[in-house]
This record gives structure tokens, sequence and C-alpha cells, in this order.
């Protein structure tokens, strides 16, 4: 078992510092869009700072190297259990083509059809068929 | 010194408050065990009235709802009040400091309140029982467990409390097997028995807290109508699978690496030979507990997840049987060439390769998703569970009480009617369940109380067989309740199966109250039977 360790006051100083400075990077960050990625550089920042927390604040980084090897497998579940599940909810498309590959009913391609109710019957431009829905086909 | 020698953990201290805020480790294991029994008692007599109700097809003896109250108390009590805490919690507590040479787990405190909290929680499952039951199956599946006015949140809290007696024994087990073991018992030489407990106890620490977070989320949406689940407010019925899956897959692995560990105590020793295969033993337990934390999906076939979940969910359920055959053949091997001896204890043991076998093979059929599809919700699934969980675990954890019985509690019971008990569960349990295979082939689905008369004669005869496998059960647990009169008392050093782990050879039966008189010192491994000799010593 390894002796307490007492850590500089500086550690902490220059840990707290660095935490600062990666808030006002999420901040910063956030007036830029990078669409999908978003969700990922914040959650980059955010798992970065958690790290130094965990590693200096609690003290893992010089503990028994134990403690560190259940928190890391803790996480690891946690991955497995989400990346697992958004396997599922992630390729549904499978199951049903239509939600991974929507029709875009707002695409070019339908203004050269004739216009038709959902039975696929024609109507008129007035749409004596047409009932909710159907202005989709225009 | 003499009155010292008598002095037993069941006689000293005396009182009913010693009991009750004992600290004693084989104390609480025996708590458990009473615990344990009792709800397997309240289970079983659920499953005969089920079995009753099913005997011809009509509704000739419960209504619909009442048969739904009953299978689902059924289930929910079996496992979350017997399977789950029995082995971990009384054998487990009973003999893992004797096995480690230790005078108790580490954390005897924190184990006197697991104890408790189980307590608690079932406490909340009778309060259930009593206020009208519950009728959901004990998967609690939503959308239906979010709109059914029966008590889904009594039993739900009542689960949610029993988790945490469980994550905490576990993190006694995992603390006392890294902190507590005499000199020179190197993790190479523990009993395979602390290994599974290990294995076990790391699940239990690593998937419980999800079905707390489960019942709770389940509570949420219920009480105050948060939609985690119900798509209407936003949420996804199948997420809560995922939630309840990524426990309770893992779960299966705490209910039956226990007993795998009681059969690597049992084979070696009822054989007179070393273990073969330790460490591919050891290690497969370790693997077991991983691989069990990928493979939930494979409960969800028909759920509507993604086929390309369904794929890889299929193809990690085929690494299971991997570690477990590397098992079942180490077993198998042992016994060559070793010298059996048909004792209650290893009776039970073969039925439960035998019996486990089938139930791990008629995984195979269930873990294919094209077949899973024609057989899910059918009776195929109840016999597949069944073999595995009272073939595999009951049967074990049976073979383990007949086992260690001499020990805890220093009587011998009748070692003829505890063999033909073995022979009753065993066919009976075969009469039940195999024509459940049969009934699940043809087309027969499960949770319902009636049924077209075609099957009714594969029904009369499975409700005929769990007669006889209630009653086989209920005189063997007699059989060792009754051994324990007065006249009945072994000698203190008694060994009679001529074990070699130190629970037999460094302590009296029924042990000290500190376990050991002096500091054991490791004299030999667990299963040198080719290096020393220890004779089977039974004197009354």
């Amino acid at each position: 078992m390894s002796e307490h360790h007492i850590t500089p006051l500086k550690t902490y100083l220059v840990i707290a510092g660095a935490l600062f400075c990666l808030t006002a990077v999420t901040v910063w960050v956030s007036y830029f869009d990078f669409g999908s990625f978003n969700i990922i550089i914040a959650m980059g920042v955010a798992t970065f700072k958690a790290t130094l927390v965990a590693l200096f604040f609690m003290h893992l980084l010089w503990d028994d190297k134990k403690n560190l090897t259940m928190f890391i497998m803790s996480l690891m579940f946690l991955g497995i259990f989400i990346t697992v599940t958004l396997l599922d909810t992630g390729f549904r498309g499978g199951v049903n083509p239509e939600v991974e590959y929507p029709i875009n009913k707002r695409a070019a391609f339908y203004d050269s059809l004739p216009l038709t109710d959902t039975h696929g019957n024609p109507v008129d431009e007035h749409g004596i068929d047409s009932h909710e829905g159907d202005e989709d086909h225009h | 010194m003499a009155e010292n020698q008598k002095q037993n953990y069941l006689t000293h201290p005396k009182g009913i408050m010693s009991w009750l805020l004992t600290l004693d480790h084989k104390r609480i294991g025996l708590m458990y065990l009473l615990g344990g029994i009792i709800f397997f008692f309240l289970g079983g007599l659920l499953a005969l009235g089920m079995r009753l109700e099913l005997a011809a097809p009509g509704n000739d003896f419960m209504s619909n709802e009442t048969y739904n109250n009953v299978y689902t108390l059924h289930g929910a009590i079996m496992i979350f009040l017997f399977i789950i805490p029995a082995i971990p919690g009384a054998l487990g507590n009973m003999l893992l400091p004797l096995m480690l040479g230790a005078k108790d787990v580490a954390f005897p405190r924190l184990n006197l309140a697991s104890f408790y909290i189980y307590t608690l929680g079932a406490l909340f499952v009778v309060y259930t029982i009593i206020s009208g039951g519950v009728d959901t199956g004990w998967t609690f599946y939503t959308p239906y467990s979010t709109t059914s006015t029966s008590n889904v949140i009594p039993m739900t809290m009542g689960i949610f409390i029993i988790g945490f007696s469980s994550i905490l024994t576990g993190l006694n087990f995992i603390a006392t097997i890294h902190k507590m073991r005499i000199p020179g018992l190197t993790w190479y030489k523990l009993p395979l028995f602390v290994w599974a407990l290990y294995g076990t106890s790391l699940v239990q620490i690593t998937a419980t807290p999800v079905i707390a977070i489960t019942m709770v989320l389940l509570i949420l949406e219920r009480l105050l109508g948060i939609g985690i689940f119900d798509p209407a407010l936003g949420g996804d019925p199948v997420l809560y699978q995922h939630f309840f899956w990524f426990y309770s897959h893992p779960a299966v692995y705490i209910m039956i690496l226990p007993a795998f560990g009681i059969i690597s105590e049992i084979i070696p020793v009822h054989s007179r030979k070393k273990i073969w295969g330790y460490k591919f033993i050891a290690f497969s337990t370790l693997s077991i507990a991983f691989i069990g934390f990928l493979v939930w999906g494979h409960h969800m076939f028909t759920s509507g997840q993604s086929v390309f979940s369904q794929i890889v969910f299929s193809f990690i359920t085929y690494f299971v049987g991997i570690p477990t055959g590397v098992k079942i053949f180490s077993w198998i091997l042992t016994m060559y060439k070793g010298q059996v001896s048909f004792t209650p204890p290893m009776l039970y043991a073969l039925s439960f390769l035998f019996l486990f076998t089938i139930g791990g093979l008629t995984g195979i059929f269930l873990g294919a998703v094209a077949l899973d599809i024609h057989l899910h919700d059918t009776y195929f699934v109840v016999a597949h569970f069944h073999y595995v969980m009272q073939g595999g675990t009951i049967i074990a954890f049976l073979g383990g009480l007949h086992h260690w019985w001499p020990k805890t509690m220093g009587t011998m019971y009748n070692q003829t009617v505890a063999s033909i008990c073995c022979l009753g569960v065993f066919l009976g349990f075969n009469g039940t369940f195999f024509p459940q295979f049969l009934l699940g082939l043809r087309g027969m689905p499960r949770r319902y109380a009636t049924y077209d008369p075609q099957y009714a004669e594969l029904h009369n005869y499975s409700s005929f067989w769990s007669g006889i496998l209630g009653l086989s059960i209920f005189i063997a647990i007699m059989n060792l309740l009754w051994s324990l009169r007065k006249s009945n008392k072994l000698d203190p050093g008694t060994n009679p199966w001529g074990a070699m782990t130190l629970e037999w050879t460094h302590t009296s039966s029924p042990p000290h109250p500190h376990n050991f008189e002096k500091d054991p010192v490791l004299e030999h491994g667990p299963y040198d039977y080719d290096k020393v000799v220890v004779e089977p010593t039974f004197k009354k």
C-alpha cells in the first residue's frame, strides 16, 4: 500500500488554472457550429477536465493502482452500456428502412409527377380526394 | 482450553440479541440461509399453485388475474430473494473467511447491514403480496408496468433496496479476498469457490447499480410522468429492456457463478483427485463475468431492436459457451480415473452436470436469432432457464448445503434419505421441465393460465412431476433439519469427506466463534490429492 501522498499547493493551483482555462475553451467553442461534432468536442473537453480532477484532486495518480483500475473499469462498463445501446437506436433503420432513409416528399422529383393521394389515386389540382397530409406531395 | 474447544459459534454467545446484532459472518450466513429458505418455500408454493392450475386446460383453480400475480411473484421472489442472495449470502458468508483462514470478512458491520437491507427489501415484497400483488411479470417491462394498476412501486422499491444488499456483500467479499488471506495463500492456491465468489462480487458491484437506476426511472415515470420509456412523452420502451437486461443478464452469472464454485469444490473432494485445469477454471470464471456484460440484447430479439444489434448480440452470446465448456470438461476430467464416491453432495453435483449441460445447450438454440424469434416467449424459454437456474444453481446450492452441513451445523443427516431425495429431485425436475421444451416447440406461449387442449397431456405430465420435485426438495430440507437433534452431534474434528481446504482441516465442526483457535498455517493446496493424504474422519 502506498503511503499518503502530500501534493504541493502549486500543483493544485496549476490544475485549478487548467480547469478554468478549459471552461473558457468550452464556452469559446460553443460560438462555432461544428455540426454533429459539437457534442463530441464539448464532451471531449469535459472528459479531459474530469480526468484531471480524478487524477490530481482525487489523488488517483498517486494512489494504489487498484483504485485507478476500479475507476477505469466502472467507466468502461458505462461505456459498454451506452455504446452498445446506441448500436440499437442508431441502426433501427435495419428494421424500418423508412426510418433510416426517410422519403423527402419535398424533393424536386415529386414535382414532375401527377398529384396522387396516399393510395396512389390521381387527384386534381384542388384535390377532390385530397385530405390532410397531402400537402406533402407539392 | 478444553472448555474453549467445546465453544462453537452456534451456542456461544447465547441469547436472541446475540444473533440479531451478531457481527459473526457464520451467524449472518445462517440468517441469510433461513431467509433464503423461507422465500424458496414461498416461491415453490407459488410454482406448485401454477402447475396445479395448468394441469388442465381451463381456468379450474384461479382466474387469469390471479395467475398473472402468481407467476410474477414466483419469478421475482425466486430470483431476487432466493437465488441471487442465497449462495453468496448464505454459503459465501459462512465459508469465505474460513477458506481464507481469516477471523471474519473485511467489514463485519457492513455485512450485518447488508443482511438487514435484504430484510427491509424483503418486507417491501411481503407488503406487495399482502396488498394485492403485482401482475407485470418479474421483468416489469414497460409500457405495461407504467400503466398497470397493481403494486408495481412497492415491488420495484423492494428490488431497489435488495440491490444495495447485493452490492455491499460484493464489496465486502472483494475486500476480504484481497486483504484477509493468510500468508502463503496466494491467488492460485485459493479454493475455486473463492474465485467464483470473486467473479460474482465483481458482477454484483458493476451491474447491480443499473437495476437500481432502472427501478428508479420506472418509478419516476409512473409517479411523475417523466418521459423515459413512453414514446408519447419522448421516451423509448425498448430502452427499458436495455436497462433491465444490462443488469439482469449479468445477474444470471451472479446466480450461476457461485454454483460453479460449489461444483468445483464438490467434484475433486468426492473424487479424491486434484482438480483438472485449476487456472482454466479460475480464469473461465472471470471471462464469463466479463462476457456476461456484452450479451444482454439476446433477451430482446423480438423487441424491435436493430438487426445490427441482433447480429452483434447473437455472435457474442456464443462466446459464453467457451469458458462454460472449459469448466464442464475440466470437471469431467477431474472425475476421470478418480475414486468417485456417490455421496449425496456428489449426486447433486452429477445431476448438476447433466441438467446444466441441457440448459446450456438449449441456450444455443435461443442464442440464434432466427430460431429465437420462433421460440421467444414460449415454454421452450421457460424450460431453458429452469434447467440453468434450478437444474444448475438450485441443485448446486442443495449439493453445497449437503456438502458443508456437517461443517456448519456439526451434524450428519441421513445419507440414504438424502440420496433418495436427490434422485427424486432429479427425476421430478426432468419430468417437470423436459415436457416444457416440447410444449414450447409446439407453440405453447408462456404466462397464460389457460391453453388449447392439444397441450393438455404434456402439461398434465409436467404438473404431476412438479409434485414429486416439490416433495423431494421438502423432504431433503426436512432431512437436514431432522439431523439437528441433540443425539446426532458429530465429533468436532470430523471431516467426513476428507476435504483439504482450510475450513475442513483447521477448524472444528461447527467452527469456533473466532473461526480458528490458533492462526492456521497453510500446509498444502486445496486439491493436492496427488501429494497429501487426508483421510475422511466421521465419528459421533
